[in-house]
């Protein structure tokens, strides 16, 4: 339990961890692998499989996505509390987007197959742990509506 | 509230005079009426009140010289028998006793506890400052003005007899003045001395009062005793220098309970408690058991207490005030703001031994001032008159220098200005017109000491006209127009200033002033989105805005390249990082009318109220002064009314569509 303290008391202080209930912190902190990742370093890239969903505890991450021509354009970046690789939720999906390091960043990484077994196995996880995906998913939803709207376009 | 006043008509309202060799004769009288004296005496090395036989015991020639943590008596060569100001004692030790049995219990002859009857010998008082009536004052509404009341303090009061003294020196740690509480003595007394080169200045303020002045052997004063007299309490006012801001203090250390002044003032608060002791008007106290061995009787006595304590505020469960920044923050918000509330003064007087019986010198004057400092008084600005209001009559500005802000904006200083354009506010506008090209409404992204900047995006004729200027043209400008930024509606409050895309522009000047005052608020924060690094204005100005500490910057971007290393996202996306109470916070918002909706909508979420939300808005305008219509928003033309509005005026107008 006190291996995991520190990892909780890290939860605790994102948004996506904060609300959770203590029980479904434990179980991520014990799911998951705190990782770091250095400047421009590839967390996850896109086309490949979903097989990690983490929760960015600090630095930040941006999400590219490759338009021929243009090259890699960053369509989101994602700060501290927020998670990235969410797809990983669901089984034989691909990450839509290549996740970079923009700089020096460390989050709980949890391994998509072991999270997916954990929530079918335990149903408390999963109706707490579930809401809280979608919300973060909404959240990114509404805010790519106000992006599609380019609402500063001449 | 003791004292029987005299009418002043009478005889005994006039003054006399008492030689000092004939103070003796006033205790004379005094002990005679069969009262008890109570004066200033030198022990251990300070001036205390206790109790005197005769004029011979008084401190003839002492002089204190008090600063914070500093208290020295000194001999000087004259006789000035009240040459002091105060000391480490104060008169609520006889009228409210450090210690006192307040109730007996018994377990022998049957079981029953009894309070005994006030025991409150006659006493005069001589030598009572005007702060320290003032002090006896506040324990008479402590004590005696609520619906439970301490009949021993009652009886104490009724029995005590003030000869009250005016000072005729201060310390440097004295703030009656500051208190409203001094140095003269107003009223309060049965007998009023002021001591002049050879004795004293005396006068009646009760029947009392008057009887036993009219037994001394005292003369009419001359002109010059009665002017000394006077002059002697005029010269402490002025040696006292400017009194300390106090209005509103109540009110703003309400506002600051978690300010980080608290823990550091208690790191250095050593909590030994002098300060509450030597207080003249802290009443708090604690009760001592006191049995006998066989626990068959037992006394109950009461004893002053200090809320500096570490066990004051303990219940079974636990502390309250655990940490002595509690602690301390309760004395300092209890003299000075919630007292008011409770008993209708302020709990401190302005004696100032609290300052100088510190032993690690804090200062409660320095502690206010750093933890609720006085504001400035609010000036609502109004907006200037402005320079060639009529459409077709221009005022004639010289374009000074271009500076490119992106691809499609421009920043044009303007110089040689009517003086109206200076005196603008932020938020307002000017409508720009060139030969040949219609006048359209630019804001004014910033003042400068001699000229205005207008950021300017190429949209049209006009505006593409006017970016394509060089240094020394001439424009015509009307203006400064339509309301502006209420930025004092900011002060004491988080300000957030939302900007979107262009929307930056008319809030540059704002955040200029937000920059110039940042003492003003409790924090500033600008949210700046843009649809891509590139199309960021003011750049060096965010950079600048960035690097130093009165305004925290946060930049967002739609969409960028990998050399991008900032946020991407929307700039509602940056509300997340709002951490602090958002019903604090008053908002300013510009950006697209879409933009500045999903802003209003995410701070209300967030809990900003919707009247503490100020937006820009952006209508078509020929004349800028509400005559030409175009502009017209329900009940309201933007250019004359707006276009800086209260979110709540706007109603349910705001970013519907069609209007």
């Amino acid at each position: 339990m006190d291996d995991y303290s520190a990892v909780i008391a890290m939860l605790n202080h994102t948004w996506f961890g904060s609300d959770l209930a203590p029980e479904t912190q434990e179980r991520l902190a014990k799911l998951g692998e705190l990782q770091d990742f250095e400047a421009e370093e590839v967390v996850l890239r896109e086309g490949e499989d979903a097989t990690e969903m983490g929760i960015l505890i600090s630095g930040r991450l941006a999400l590219r996505t490759l338009v021929p021509e243009r090259g890699p354009v960053t369509i989101l970046s994602v700060e501290p509390g927020d998670i990235f690789g969410w797809s990983a939720v669901l089984a034989d999906v691909k990450t839509q987007s290549t996740v970079v390091a923009t700089e020096k960043s460390q989050a709980l990484v949890i391994e998509g197959t072991k999270l997916r077994a954990a929530l079918k196995a335990d149903h408390a996880l999963a109706a707490s742990l579930y809401p809280r995906v979608l919300q973060a998913v909404a959240r990114r939803l509404r805010a790519t509506r106000l992006q599609l709207l380019d609402l500063f376009a001449r | 509230m003791i004292t029987t006043p005299v009418p002043s008509q009478t005889a005994a309202a006039k003054q006399w005079f008492l030689a000092r060799t004939d103070l003796g004769a006033l205790i004379d009288r005094l002990r005679e009426s069969g009262r008890r004296v109570i004066g200033p005496i030198v022990r251990d090395g300070a001036i205390v009140y206790d109790e005197i036989q005769s004029a011979a015991e008084l401190p003839a020639g002492w002089r204190d010289e008090q600063s914070a943590g500093r208290y020295r008596l000194e001999r000087k060569s004259d006789e000035r028998v009240f040459g002091y100001t105060v000391g480490p004692t104060s008169w609520k030790r006889f009228t409210f006793p450090p210690n006192l049995t307040i109730a007996t219990a018994h377990r022998t002859g049957g079981f029953g506890f009894e309070q005994p009857a006030p025991d409150a010998p006659p006493l005069a008082f001589l030598g009572v400052r005007a702060c320290e009536i003032a002090a006896l004052a506040v324990q008479d509404r402590v004590f005696l003005g609520g619906q439970f009341t301490d009949e021993d303090f009652r009886a104490r009061r009724a029995a005590a007899f003030i000869v009250a003294v005016q000072c005729t020196t201060s310390s440097s740690t004295c703030f009656c003045t500051s208190m409203g509480t001094g140095p003269e003595v107003r009223d309060g007394y049965d007998i009023l001395l002021t001591e002049i080169d050879d004795g004293f200045v005396i006068q009646a303020g009760s029947l009392e009062g008057a009887a036993i002045v009219a037994k001394l052997p005292t003369c009419r004063p001359s002109h010059a005793e009665a002017g000394a007299a006077v002059d002697k309490v005029k010269s402490v006012r002025t040696q006292m220098g400017g009194p300390l801001p106090m209005a509103g203090v109540g009110g703003r250390l309400k506002l600051q309970l978690d300010h980080p002044r608290w823990a550091l003032v208690a790191d250095r608060c050593v909590e030994c408690g002098n300060c509450t002791m030597s207080c003249p008007t802290c009443f708090c106290t604690s009760v001592v058991e006191r049995s006998d061995l066989d626990g068959k009787s037992s006394t109950t006595e009461r004893q002053w207490d200090s809320c500096f304590d570490v066990a004051f505020a303990k219940v079974a469960g636990g502390d309250f005030r655990a940490r002595p920044r509690d602690r301390y923050r309760q004395w300092l918000t209890h003299k000075f703001s919630t007292w008011w509330d409770q008993f209708g003064s302020s709990g401190c007087v302005g004696c100032g031994r609290c300052i100088t019986w510190c032993p690690v010198r804090i200062d409660v004057r320095e502690e206010l001032a750093a933890i609720a400092p006085p504001v400035e008084p609010i000036i609502q600005p109004v907006a200037v008159e402005p320079a060639a209001a009529s459409p077709g009559s221009y005022s004639i500005a010289r374009l000074a220098s271009v500076r490119s802000e992106t691809e499609d904006t421009t920043t044009l200083t303007l110089t040689d200005l009517d003086p109206a354009f200076l005196a603008g506010r932020p938020g307002q506008f000017v409508m720009v017109a060139l030969p040949a090209f219609p006048a359209v409404p630019i804001s004014i992204s910033r003042y400068r000491a001699n000229g205005i900047d207008l950021t300017i995006r190429a949209v049209g004729p006009t505006s593409t006209a006017l970016v394509n200027l060089r240094p020394g043209a001439k424009v015509g400008l009307r203006g400064p127009l339509g309301t502006f930024w209420p930025i004092q509606e900011a002060y004491g409050r988080h300000a957030v200033v939302v900007a979107g895309g262009v929307g930056l522009s008319p809030l540059h000047g704002l955040v200029d002033a937000l920059v110039a005052n940042h003492d003003r608020f409790e924090s500033a924060s600008l949210f700046y989105g843009a649809r891509t690094p590139e199309d960021q204005l003011f750049c060096e100005d965010l950079e600048a805005w960035s690097s130093g500490k009165a305004i925290d910057v946060t930049l967002t971007v739609d969409r960028a390249g990998p050399g991008w290393k900032g946020r991407v996202g929307v700039v509602t996306t940056l509300f997340d990082m709002i951490s602090w109470d958002c019903t604090k916070v008053t908002a300013f918002v510009v950006g697209p009318e879409r933009m500045m909706h999903a802003s209003v909508q995410g701070l209300i979420s967030k809990g900003v109220p919707a009247d503490r939300i100020y937006v820009s808005m952006e209508r078509h305008m020929e004349c800028g002064i509400g005559l030409c219509g175009h502009c017209q928003m329900g009940s309201r033309f933007v250019c004359k009314d707006g276009p800086v509005f209260r979110l709540s005026e706007l109603g349910d107008l705001f970013s519907r569509e069609g209007i």
